[in-house]
């Protein structure tokens, strides 16, 4: 059974002045444990898509199923709750909390998950540590290079357990060592922890990383083939 | 919350400069209205003092008639009873026994009509310290028959100095024209130039004898130990002498605890106003804060943080950024306020004698309540959360979606 599921996903902004139809029928299933690249031209949809996949955006018509829940219906308080608990965001501007430190900013999550203190402290290092930035635990983001503030940001969206993560162009702004860095850590969590990765990207370093390649074009699926089937 | 309180503190100094420069505008702002306030204070504290326990005291005793008519055959009745059951009253700390009568006062030349006001002296000593006032001369001392103390505005209107000749005339309580020659011993200037220029003082047993009265007593004014017993003390003596009005200073002077109450109540109306306009700057401030961190709202709001927590925090960086303001404000102003109430402020300088004409004294003591200083604190509180209101609205109105990819 898959983890997400979207039918008929279609997205028209501007409905009633200038139309533009963002998303157009796309039909997915994502199952656990998932590598996935969403590529395309700017435009074609990727963000749109992500944003209804996190639940930060509704549908025109059609619906998204995650674990049996349709979260299409869902009122804003329940879907926020719902984003809290279930669905980790890397951003590709890293958005990190630049008052907090690199541990309160993995720890933000989890308090607002309100987990017990000494729980989150213990998780909030072993994720600093698993994304290699156990030495700058006390470091604010400002303090932190391009690729130091996305592992935090890495880090922040694997601290509530999510059923999967959402990834909006994460290495755009990263010199390629960062970029390897960060893909490295992601895979690494993908295979041995089996969290779901769903990144929109035109980064051919994710791309290559990937195990699927969904490709938009005007809102459309164009393709959606595993990369080995892409590869051959 | 915690970590809310912690990111809310740490926001505000993301801006240094210009955080500080509202939160200097409410020190300012709040500073200089406590200090204004608290010499305002300072003046209906002197009117209120001047006024109990220089002249009306706590409780006065008159015939009912008298406060109405001020007729001179309208006597206290059995004024010997009360006097003694005033001296072993344990709630009285003091009174003064009075004979009143209108007169004309004569010099050579110059006549005016004046209250004429016979006193024991010492009674009057202790009940209204009315010694103090004396600005030349002696207290009723110096002259060996009938001393007389005019004030100094009547002084200098009827060419009078220490030992000139006063003529008084005026009717005894048996209807007929009486007068009788008096020498100045002493002049006396208070706070209250009307009062200067139409009371004069003489000994209440050199009075007597020209009224024919010997016991005639007008009035008499009564200083208690405690003065929240006033309304007690006072009901006690309606029901004990039903035959005399016994008057609270309320009761005499009801534009005096009016004017307490409203001053209060108009300073608290005049801060409000002042933190009305710094509220402005406060919102202004937050909803500058508020639109360049849109990208980052979104992101909180994106990650799952309710509603109710983001308006929490813009609301706790409003309060922090206020109330940092505003303890600055209270402390520099309340401070000033207990350095100046030492010595007192002296506006003779700017003012003159002219703070008479109303019936203030040139030093005033700048004073502010604890009451007053909480009621701020209160309003500061209101600002904040109205001034944090409009720009949480502006947060919360952020789509999640587009927030996190503002430039």
């Amino acid at each position: 059974m898959p983890i997400i599921s979207t039918q008929g996903l279609t997205k028209i902004y501007n409905e009633r002045i200038v139309p533009v139809t963002a998303l157009n029928n796309v039909s997915l299933d994502f199952d656990a444990g998932e590598f996935t690249a969403i590529i395309g031209p700017s435009g074609s949809g990727k963000t749109t898509l992500l944003n209804m996949l996190g639940g930060l955006d509704k549908p025109t018509s059609g619906n998204i199923t995650i674990n049996g829940l349709e979260i299409t219906g869902m009122k804003e308080n329940r879907l926020m709750d719902y984003r809290l608990r279930n669905i980790g965001f890397v951003f590709q501007s890293y958005n990190l909390i630049p008052v907090l430190t690199a541990i309160e900013n993995v720890s933000f999550i989890m308090l607002l998950q309100k987990q017990p203190r000494n729980v989150i402290e213990k998780r909030a290092i072993e994720l600093l540590e698993q994304v290699g930035l156990s030495d700058r635990i006390h470091s604010r983001p400002g303090e932190l290079s391009g690729g130091q503030q996305q592992r935090v940001a890495v880090a922040r969206a694997l601290a509530s357990k999510p059923n999967y993560v959402l990834a909006d162009e994460p290495t755009a702004n990263l010199d390629t060592k960062s970029a390897f860095t960060l893909l490295d850590i992601m895979e690494k969590l993908n295979h041995e922890e089996k969290i779901t990765l769903i990144f929109s990207t035109h980064d051919q370093r994710v791309i290559e990383r990937a195990r699927r390649v969904i490709t938009l074009v005007d809102g459309t699926v164009t393709t959606d083939i595993p990369v080995e089937k892409q590869q051959v | 919350m915690a970590l809310l309180i912690k990111i809310a503190w740490r926001n505000i100094w993301r801006n240094p400069s210009r955080s500080l420069t509202i939160i200097l505008a409410v020190v300012v702002g709040l500073f200089a209205g406590i200090y204004a306030s608290s010499i305002s204070f300072g003046f209906v504290d002197q009117r209120f003092e001047n006024s109990i326990e220089r002249f009306i005291s706590h409780i006065q005793l008159h015939n009912p008639d008298f406060v109405h008519d001020g007729e001179g055959f309208q006597l206290v009745a059995n004024p010997g009873e009360k006097i003694n059951w005033l001296d072993t009253s344990s709630a009285v700390k003091t009174f003064s026994v009075r004979t009143r009568v209108n007169g004309i006062v004569a010099t050579a030349g110059v006549t005016n009509g004046a209250m004429i006001v016979g006193i024991d002296p010492a009674q009057e000593k202790a009940t209204t310290r009315f010694d103090e006032w004396l600005k030349e001369g002696s207290y009723f001392e110096g002259v060996k028959r009938n001393p007389i103390l005019i004030g100094s505005e009547l002084a200098e209107k009827m060419h009078a100095g220490i030992n000139s000749r006063i003529v008084l005339t005026f009717m005894d309580l048996e209807g007929n024209i009486t007068s009788a020659s008096f020498k100045v011993a002493g002049i006396f200037k208070t706070i209250d130039k009307p009062f200067d220029e139409s009371n004069v003082f003489v000994l209440r047993s050199d009075l007597v004898k020209y009224l024919a009265v010997p016991e005639a007593v007008h009035e008499i004014a009564v200083l208690l130990k405690d003065p929240a017993q006033v309304k007690a003390v006072g009901d006690a003596m309606k029901l004990r002498w039903p035959e005399t009005s016994a008057r609270t200073w309320y009761e005499i002077s009801p534009e005096l605890q009016y004017l307490q109450e409203m001053t209060g109540q108009m300073l608290l109306v005049f801060i409000f106003i002042i933190l009305l306009g710094l509220g402005f700057g406060i919102l202004n401030t937050m909803l500058m804060s508020v639109f360049e961190r849109t990208r980052e709202i979104g992101m909180l709001m994106a990650i799952g943080m309710n509603k109710r927590r983001v308006f929490g925090l813009v609301l706790l960086e409003t309060i922090f950024l206020s109330f940092t303001g505003a303890i600055g404000g209270m402390v520099t102003g309340v401070t000033l306020v207990k350095l100046s109430a030492s010595k007192g402020i002296d506006f003779a300088s700017v003012a003159g004698d002219s703070l008479a004409d109303y019936g203030y004294g040139s030093l005033v003591y700048p004073s502010v309540s604890t009451g007053f200083v909480l009621g701020i604190t209160a309003m500061v509180f209101v600002i904040a959360v109205l001034a944090a209101i409009y720009p949480a609205l502006k947060a919360l109105g952020l789509v999640p979606a587009e927030a996190v990819r503002k430039e």
